[in-house]
């Protein structure tokens, strides 16, 4: 395991370098992220085992996400609690090359176009997504998933429990697109989660209207991330406050409403039934997941509860799918606990580079560890 | 950064709360690829004991004719391939060792292969309901995909095997305060009931013609007859009608009839008491994740199942106790169960429970119950689950709760889909 400590900024997201396999960049707040400057770490593991700080940028508010530039060695883009984005490039001094400013509130996420390379997207607290292009200073498409009231898109009889005090937290980050993702295999697919505890799926080709799917994932409570499996193109995963996991076959959900949500008025969202779920995966709520580059059915989870686990995802055995559920299995199909972290993880990342199973995670503590999940 | 803060705080709160919350009751009704879900619940008619349709046919035989049926209209998928199956458990209560023996035999005749294993339950009355909580069990923690729930009585053939209520051999137990309290008549103990609890003759009676009206006009709208699976006997004769209801049962024709336990000033009589019965009853158990593979239909799925202790000289009260610790344990309450099906092994039982939980009667054995139907005891379980899944209607919550003889009770919750 290796460690490098920010001193004075907790780590929120974390991505290893497409281009070099020693490189990282963590973005980062002080103060737990809730106030003060953002920095943006970029670290490199030298030869001798150690991460060192190659160059940082700090930044008037807190960082909440980064994504590097796909088609550019030294571009690293990060998500701002202003509402901006900023592309840096890591061969320069204390500037960003240009700053994208359109939201209204907190950016949470940012994620760039795998496919065309082209092309970001950001999701923010404002309730929207918005897709950019390095190259222009306005965004290209905003998305809204649709304002969705949760006691109505709740099936009525789950209403019943929603009524009781102890889920009305809820409504206070209802819009909040907590993290947006594009396909790494369709780029014109775009996946989303919100405090509303659903998820969207835009098709960026349709016009806004009929452009995106709703489906409710975790039980009314927020959900706070979601993954695209890297080689089932059909298969996402969601995490939430109800710590569980649950993955989704995104060509299932018109399926389910036709076939077993008879009463669901066309074109509402509705209430669709997952492929596979990690109930209690986590001790609280569930921050971060995000599937294996080298595997089609591992994925690591990162949490409120300060660690980060790699499960095995059991409905499928990484050819064909097994039809069996992870809680089936006695260890609940979990592979790795890592315990090392002493706050809240919010961030982690998959290496792509070497042995498979290395991922670097950071957290509140302030810690950037790079460990091996897989052994 | 009061909003950050204030939004983190929810996430930590909204996800602590949740981990307490026993089962995540806030999802209870969202569909899961690990739901136990049943794919197919039938029964046979309840003959009547000593004279009825199967007075002369055993157990094996109506188990073995009733399989041929259920299996004959398994879903397509499933009857190609009965290796699918990977438990048979069979509630039954009076057969020598709960039939372990000839029901197995009965499940090898009808195609079921060698290769699926066969337990014999006895949980006394509860034996049907235990054997599907038994395959559903299995079916969580991932020993099988797929299994069979039965159960079976002949009260006719098998009362006189055993003492129903067993034997005591040990001198220090029969003179054991709390040991022998377990051979108690049953009657005896709703007689305890009744006193103790003070459920008048009139009330019980009444609610024993309620059951009689109800189970008679049911089954002259034909409401039986998706659960009834035809059973063909010796002669050739085929019996798919329940011969326990009867018309123009009132409160005043039931008050007529003679106490059965104490004859001078007990309440406990053969009008409000249940049945003796023959019967046999299946629930065809899967996990949704496989069930879906292969196509399978899905009646509801089966949420949870609890038993509690209760004294077994006021065995009765059993569903009292019983019903509200499965509630607990999913997050329910009295009022969002749309249907019971509480076993009237007695009618001041039953009353005495219905009042306690402040259940509303009219959602109580809306086709009548063992009063009126009959209650082979090892079928009556699984005759429940049958009956209650075409009570219900889509998304609505349903429990089936029976007193047990020895002092228990269980309960378990299903939800139609």
């Amino acid at each position: 395991m290796l460690r490098y400590h920010m001193q004075g900024f907790s780590g929120y997201g974390v991505q290893y370098s497409p281009f070099f396999d020693n490189r990282l960049a963590v973005a980062a707040g002080s103060n737990f992220g809730l106030v003060g400057n953002g920095k943006l770490f970029i670290l490199e593991i030298d030869r001798s085992g150690r991460i060192v700080q190659v160059n940082s940028f700090l930044t008037q508010d807190c960082l909440f996400d980064l994504a590097w530039n796909e088609s550019h060695e030294n571009q690293v883009l990060v998500a701002q609690g202003d509402g901006t984005l900023r592309l840096f490039d890591t061969t320069f001094k204390e500037f960003p090359i240009a700053i994208f400013k359109e939201h209204e509130r907190e950016v949470f996420s940012c994620n760039w176009n795998l496919v065309n390379r082209q092309n970001f997207l950001s999701s923010s607290w404002d309730g929207s997504i918005k897709i950019w292009s390095p190259l222009r200073k306005q965004s290209l498409m905003t998305l809204t998933p649709r304002p969705l009231e949760i006691t109505k898109m709740v099936d009525p009889l789950n209403a019943i429990i929603l009524k009781k005090k102890s889920f009305t937290g809820i409504s206070k980050n209802r819009n909040c697109v907590y993290q947006a993702q594009f396909s790494p295999h369709d780029q014109n697919l775009v996946l989303s989660c919100s405090g509303n505890s659903y998820a969207s799926l835009f098709d960026i080709r349709l016009p806004s209207g009929k452009n995106q799917n709703n489906f409710l994932v975790h039980s009314g409570l927020e959900a706070l991330t979601c993954d695209f499996n890297k080689y089932r193109p059909y298969v996402v995963a969601t995490g939430g406050v109800d710590n569980a996991i649950r993955i989704w076959d995104i060509r299932m959900l018109n399926k389910n409403e036709s076939a077993t949500i008879k009463r669901t008025v066309p074109g509402q969202p509705h209430n669709s039934s997952c492929i596979n779920e990690i109930p209690n995966a986590h001790g609280l709520a569930i921050r971060k997941v995000t599937w294996s580059p080298h595997h089609s059915n591992i994925l690591m989870s990162a949490s409120y509860d300060m660690t980060c686990r790699i499960w095995r995802d059991l409905s499928n055995d990484g050819a064909k799918e097994t039809y069996k559920t992870n809680s089936t299995d006695a260890t609940k199909g979990s592979i790795f606990n890592f315990t090392q972290h002493s706050e809240f993880v919010f961030g982690a990342d998959w290496s792509l580079w070497g042995k498979p199973g290395y991922v670097a995670s950071t957290a509140w503590d302030g810690n950037l560890f790079v460990w091996n999940g897989l052994g | 950064m009061s909003q950050r803060l204030q939004s983190i705080k929810d996430h930590l709160v909204e996800s602590a709360m949740g981990k307490g919350e026993s089962k995540r009751k806030n999802s209870l009704l969202e569909k899961r690829p690990e739901d136990v879900v049943i794919v197919a619940a039938n029964r046979s008619a309840i003959g009547k004991g000593f004279k009825g349709a199967f007075k002369d046919v055993n157990t094996d035989y109506l188990l073995y004719n009733f399989l041929n049926e259920f299996i004959g209209r398994f879903p397509e998928p499933l009857r190609a391939d009965l290796n699918l199956i990977e438990e048979v458990a069979c509630g039954n209560v009076l057969n020598v060792g709960a039939g372990a023996t000839e029901h197995r035999a009965a499940c090898l005749a009808s195609g079921i292969p060698y290769s699926t294993p066969f337990v014999a339950l006895n949980r006394q009355c509860s034996s049907g309901l235990t054997a599907v909580n038994d395959i559903a069990n299995k079916i969580k923690v991932g020993q099988i995909d797929i299994g069979l729930a039965l159960g079976v009585e002949s009260m006719t053939n098998n009362y006189k095997n055993v003492n129903p209520l067993g034997m005591i051999s040990s001198e220090e137990l029969q003179k054991n305060r709390e040991a022998k309290k377990c051979l108690i008549p049953m009657g005896i103990t709703n007689e305890n009931v009744a006193a103790n609890f003070k459920i008048s003759r009139k009330d019980q009676d009444e609610f024993a013609a309620n059951s009689y009206q109800k189970a008679y006009k049911a089954k002259n709208e034909g409401l039986f007859e998706d659960e009834i699976l035809p059973i063909k006997l010796p002669d050739g004769s085929i019996c798919q009608s329940d011969e326990g209801p009867r018309p123009n049962v009132t409160a005043e024709s039931l008050s007529s009839i003679r106490p059965a336990f104490i004859k001078d000033r007990g309440t406990t009589t053969a009008g409000n008491a249940s049945q003796v019965s023959d019967g046999v009853a299946g629930v065809l158990l899967a996990r949704r994740s496989v069930a879906n593979q292969l196509n399978l239909p899905v009646l509801g799925r089966y949420i949870d199942f609890q038993t509690v202790g209760v004294p077994p000289e006021i065995m009765g009260v059993g569903p009292a106790y019983a019903i509200p610790k499965v509630l607990e344990a999913t997050g329910l309450q009295v009022q969002d169960i749309d249907i019971f099906e509480i076993n009237e092994a007695f009618a001041a039982q039953a009353l005495y429970c219905i009042h306690k939980l402040g259940i509303d009667l009219n959602k109580v054995n809306p086709r009548g119950g063992a009063i009126a139907l009959g209650h082979p005891l090892g079928c009556t379980g699984a005759r429940q689950v049958a009956t209650i899944l075409r009570e219900l209607k889509k998304d609505q919550i349903g429990v089936v709760s029976m007193c047990i003889g020895t002092g228990m009770g269980a309960a378990a919750i299903f939800i139609k889909e």
